[in-house]
């Protein structure tokens, strides 16, 4: 396939990759695992003068617990990181199970959560979990740095809240009042298949009543969203399967998804459905799972 | 019979193995050479458009461009795989007839310039209005894909046995039911490539093909060349499955390329290119009806299919036939009717994928079956095994079955797979199903019309005997046919496996062999690998005669070793008797040929579907369907088969294996989509979805083991493709039994399930009001 030509970066530091960035302007695109950036300009989708190699900044790697802040994801963590993190499968391990349903293990090898963040599709499958898991990202670049929630990080498809120069350094998990958190993907086939749908929910559980709940979803619209009724239909609630049910039909009430190549608008909807009461079931019962 | 075989009937390690696991073995697109420039194809954006102009200046004064060639450059004689209809050119003259069409090419120093060269060339075309929906191909006032076919009728059959009529009225019960398959691909994992190089007159070619034979004689006949002239080397090849069977642009562009530039040039296809090049199975509709008596027992059957063929011919005519003429083979009928129409359309030409012509007419069949054997209330596995064909057969049109163990595999499967118990406690959420199937051990006749033999094999002894090279034109492509060769060869030789080494798919060095395809090489290539056996050990045994003054009939070798039958103690080394014979009667050489006897009967399209062997099969899937979401997950899947004499277990089991890869994929998974424009959808792995290794179901395979094939040397017959015709039937009838609705199309996506379940939801609530 055709690979259009560019001009190769890799800066030694953050500093010196936010000033390359910020002189390159809108001809340069970060480039960290490739696989979502390089698949475009093979396609003649993108096609930059310049890329910009976030490779040599090793302190985007780390996965760490900071007390008073949370989980530190660096957003140059590949998707194996996350999976074979010891912090998350003992903290959250809905997180490397989410990373675990993605691509194919040479993919999990190059992509980043970084990547999976910015490059801003609806069916990638981290933003749903750390959305539900209430994240903060931290967005570094050469007039300085600003955090946010991951959840208005993303206005639609494709489209950010990243501007022209900015690099994401890191995502951050605050401690949880969250009793269990899950995420489930439906995919055409065991591997290497994009979600058809995916639900990732949080719940706070007391006895046997729910406090509070977040559900998120992903290829259910043109981004990835929550879905507020259902949330609310759940709060302070004594959990039963019609609960339950009820809630995944909200869900899938405030879904928008479009026909796709991968399942039709009328399908994707009862996937939703299904996938919500599932999820809030495996959540309330197996805990962090 | 004698079974104290020393060497076939044993899994020895594949020949390639450890090349292939380790990396080293070189596919095409590993090949370099000095100078070596690299090629590629511009292919028509259009479904249909009429040619204005093609200019090709600016992409010629391009830095790094060699060649830049259009039709103009190139032989206008039409060609195709199937001599009754060609009809495409290397380049399109007036017309494109599908995205992908060949319009031009280019030779460059490097890759990156090639694809700058073709931005370059300015093709002008003028859009012609498509026929893309191939059910309404044929439909009046529809354009033409080529002006020459009415109605845009490729191939029409009409073949009648028998008196299906009175059958039929005379029936207990009949029932019609429509099906449709959908179009799939072969997508092996080598892209198709080739790397063409001229000597003066000699046009050689390295390609990635499965009929080296094929492409060197349709090669030759495109530059009006003589045979000899052209040499076909078919290095490792990663699959074909009938996906290249057929010489490609690769090769005629290429071969014009080199001329021009006198530089050996590469081209190949990358993976969208592959998609749009195609030759996949055709999308087909088919509607079948069948009578029975009241005990299920089949009188009369009657097939009306209706085939997308795409833009040009392919091997489709061959599909056409097969489709039908394969049918009657797994249940034994008198009264038969079988009526076709292969149309073209506007999209990539399909031709023969694994199973030809068979799989989805066995899909439809299979499930009409089960659907006429719910009407009757009887177990589907009984209603088989009450129409199971018995061995010394005919079938309505003609096909001469020797061998046949079709009851067997049945009953075989019935057990391994606990259908009795799991037909009588119904999991709720499961279901089982089973379907049979029977595919030729080669064709009866070649794809264009010669008397050549089908299949011929020399065998060179050393200078010393220490070892033996067996030259074949027979194509291992993957399937391990060069290592099941060896086996033969050695066990027919009295010699050792291990000191075995093969030539083979070059066809300049090695004699001439139709290749890989109607899974014809154990039988046929074997057969003549046999006689060029056998022609050595005679010669050895003579020789070792006049050593040991010991009558010839009196001895025997086996595994390199001679010895006297009847004093223990006079033997002699292969290698000893061997070196002798280079010293006092020069080479010790051994050669065969194969050509099947005269098949088949007197009816148009006769010929095609004949084969000395048929194998037989019978698979039990059982499935868990997810009812909130259709997801369907396969708990197992149970092959019996009946395939002759097994010459290496592990290979054979492998066959099985992929085949059932292939089938899973195509029952549940694959598809190839179009956009409304004549565009492919998902020309890529991650849309077409094959199975990976983690969605492979566990696989229970078995042979028949006393099956015994009189036409094949040693009793052989196939595997590789029949193990491909139970599966789509199978899966259906599983989803059937597990949730009581059919789904009447391919695939039987989760999707589809899901709705169909919905939909029986849905009418059992409205009866209830
Ligand atoms: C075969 C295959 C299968 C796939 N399957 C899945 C799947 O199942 N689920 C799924 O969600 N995705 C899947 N993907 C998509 C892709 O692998 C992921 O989105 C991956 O996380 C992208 O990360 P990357 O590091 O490769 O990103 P890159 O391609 O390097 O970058 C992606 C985008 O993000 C920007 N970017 C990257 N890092 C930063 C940063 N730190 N700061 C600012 N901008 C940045 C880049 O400029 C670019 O726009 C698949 C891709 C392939 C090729």
């Amino acid at each position: 396939m055709y690979m259009p030509d560019f001009e190769y970066h890799a800066p030694g530091t953050m500093a010196e990759a936010c000033k390359l960035l910020a002189e390159l302007g809108g001809k340069a695109v970060i480039l960290a695992g490739g696989t979502d950036v390089l698949h475009k300009m093979k396609q003649g989708k993108m096609t930059p003068e310049h890329l910009v190699s976030l490779k040599n900044l090793d302190e985007l790697r780390s996965i760490r617990y900071e007390a008073g802040r949370g989980v530190v994801i660096g957003s140059l963590a590949t998707h194996n990181n996350l999976y074979t993190s010891e912090l998350l499968q003992n903290k959250y391990l809905s997180i490397p199970m989410a990373a675990h349903s993605m691509a194919s293990n040479q993919i999990r090898n190059m992509g980043t959560v970084g990547g999976n963040i910015v490059n801003g599709v609806p069916s990638a499958d981290l933003p749903p979990i750390l959305i539900a898991l209430n994240s903060t990202i931290r967005l570094v670049s050469a007039s300085g740095e600003r955090s946010m929630a991951l959840e208005e990080f993303f206005h639609g498809s494709a489209q950010t809240a990243i501007a022209p120069g900015e690099i994401l350094a890191d995502i951050t998990i605050p401690d949880q009042a969250a009793t269990g958190s899950t995420y489930m993907k439906f995919g055409l086939r065991r591997s290497g298949a994009l979600a058809v749908a995916g639900v990732a929910v949080t719940v706070i559980i007391d006895g046997d009543i729910v406090r509070g709940a977040r559900i998120v979803l992903s290829s259910a619209a043109p981004t990835v969203m929550r879905a507020r009724d259902a949330e609310e239909s759940l709060k302070n609630k004594k959990v039963s399967e019609k609960l339950l049910a009820d809630a995944g039909a909200m869900a899938a009430a405030s879904s928008r998804p479009r026909d796709s190549i991968r399942g039709s608008a009328e399908y994707r909807r009862n996937l939703v459905e299904v996938l919500t009461k599932r999820a809030l079931d495996r959540a309330i019962t197996k805990g962090h799972s | 019979m004698n079974e104290n075989y020393k060497i076939i009937g044993r899994s020895v390690p594949r020949m390639d193995g450890v090349e292939k696991v380790t990396g080293s073995a070189k596919y095409t697109s590993d090949l370099k050479f000095p100078n070596m420039l690299y090629g590629k194809i511009l292919t028509s954006p259009h479904a249909h458009a009429r040619i204005l102009s093609i200019d090709t200046s600016e992409a010629e004064k391009l830095p790094g461009v060699k060649a830049v060639i259009t039709h103009r450059d190139v032989p206008d004689l039409k060609y195709g795989i199937s001599p009754a209809r060609w009809d495409e050119n290397i380049f399109c003259i007036d017309k494109v007839r599908f995205v992908g069409d060949k319009v031009a090419a280019v030779a460059c120093l490097d890759e990156d310039t090639c694809y700058r060269a073709l931005r370059l060339i300015r093709v002008v075309y003028e859009e012609l209005p498509a026929v893309l929906d191939f059910l309404h191909a044929m439909d009046e006032g529809q354009p033409l894909v080529h002006d020459e076919y009415k109605r845009n009728i490729n191939t029409e059959i009409h073949q009648k046995f028998g008196d299906v009529d009175k059958a039929l009225a005379e029936a207990y019960h009949v029932r019609t039911d429509a099906f449709k398959g959908q179009r799939t691909y072969q997508a092996p994992i080598e892209p198709h490539s080739a790397i063409s190089m001229w000597d003066g007159k000699k046009l050689t070619i390295y390609s990635s093909t499965q009929t080296p034979h094929y492409f060197q004689h349709y090669i030759a006949r495109e530059f009006s060349m003589p045979m000899g002239d052209v040499r076909i080397i078919k290095p490792y090849l990663g699959g074909g499955f009938g996906g290249k069977l057929e010489p490609t642009g690769l090769e005629f562009g290429g071969a014009v390329l080199a001329k021009i530039t006198g530089r050996p040039v590469r081209m190949f296809y990358d993976r969208a290119e592959m998609f749009a090049h195609n030759r996949g199975r055709h999308a087909q509709y088919m509607e079948i009806t069948t009578g029975v008596d009241r005990d299920g027992k089949i009188l009369a059957a009657k097939a009306n299919f209706i085939m997308d063929g795409g833009a040009y011919t392919s091997l489709g005519i061959a599909t056409a036939y097969y489709a039908g003429a394969l049918l009657p083979l797994t249940y034994e009928f008198d009264n038969y009717q079988f009526d076709m129409h292969r149309v073209y359309t506007n999209l990539p030409a399909c031709g023969a994928q694994r199973g030809h012509g068979a799989p989805q007419p066995k899909y439809a069949f299979e499930s009409h079956l089960d659907n006429v054997a719910k009407d009757l209330g009887i177990d589907p596995m009984d209603i088989r095994i009450r129409n199971a064909r018995r061995p010394n057969t005919v079938t309505p049109n003609d096909f001469g079955v020797n061998s046949c163990e079709m009851k067997q595999c049945l009953e075989r499967v019935r057990v391994i797979s606990d259908w009795d118990k799991k037909k009588k406690n119904h999991r709720h959420g499961r279901g089982i199903g089973v379907a049979t199937g029977s595919f030729v051990s080669g064709a009866g006749y070649p794809i264009y019309r010669t008397d050549l033999p089908h299949a011929a094999a020399f065998i060179k002894v050393y200078e010393d005997g220490s070892a033996a090279t067996l030259y074949t034109g027979a194509a291992d492509i993957g399937q391990g046919s060069d290592t099941i060769l060896c086996q033969m060869a050695a066990e027919a030789m009295g010699y050792r496996f291990e000191q075995m080494k093969i030539v083979s798919g070059d066809t300049e060095t090695t004699p001439h062999d139709f290749g890989a395809y109607a899974s014809r090489q154990t039988l046929m290539s074997g057969a003549a690998v046999k006689e060029a056996g056998e022609e050595v050990r005679k010669q050895i045994l003579e020789m070792a005669s006049e050593m040991l003054t010991l009558p010839a009939e009196d001895l025997d070798c086996s595994e390199g070793i001679i010895f006297s039958k009847s004093m223990k103690d006079k033997t002699l080394t292969f290698e000893e008797a061997a070196r002798r014979h280079f010293v006092v009667k020069g080479p010790l050489l051994g050669k065969g040929a194969y050509t099947p006897p005269k098949l088949g009967g007197k009816f148009k399209g006769a010929a095609v579907g004949t084969s000395p062997a048929y194998s037989f099969g019978a698979q039990v899937g059982e499935v868990e369907i997810d009812k909130e979401t259709g997801e369907i997950t396969v708990i197992g899947i149970w092959d019996v088969h009946d395939c002759g004499k097994v010459i290496n277990p592990r290979l054979l089991h492998g066959q099985v294996h992929g085949a059932l890869s292939m089938g899973v994929g195509e029952s549940v998974w694959e598809e190839v989509l179009f956009d409304d424009k004549g565009r492919v959808r998902n020309p890529e792995l991650g849309n077409y979805r094959i199975l990976t290794a983690l969605d492979m179901p566990p696989v229970y395979s078995e042979v028949i083991d006393d099956s015994y094939e009189p036409s094949g040397p040693w009793g052989v017959k196939e595997v590789g493709e029949g193990a491909t015709n139970p599966t789509m039937g199978c899966f259906s009838n599983a989803i059937f039994d597990a949730m009581g609705v059919r789904v009447n199309s391919l695939p039987l996506s989760y999707e589809k399930v899901w709705r169909a379940l919905k939909e029986k939801r849905e009418r059992e609530e409205a009866e209830k009001k």
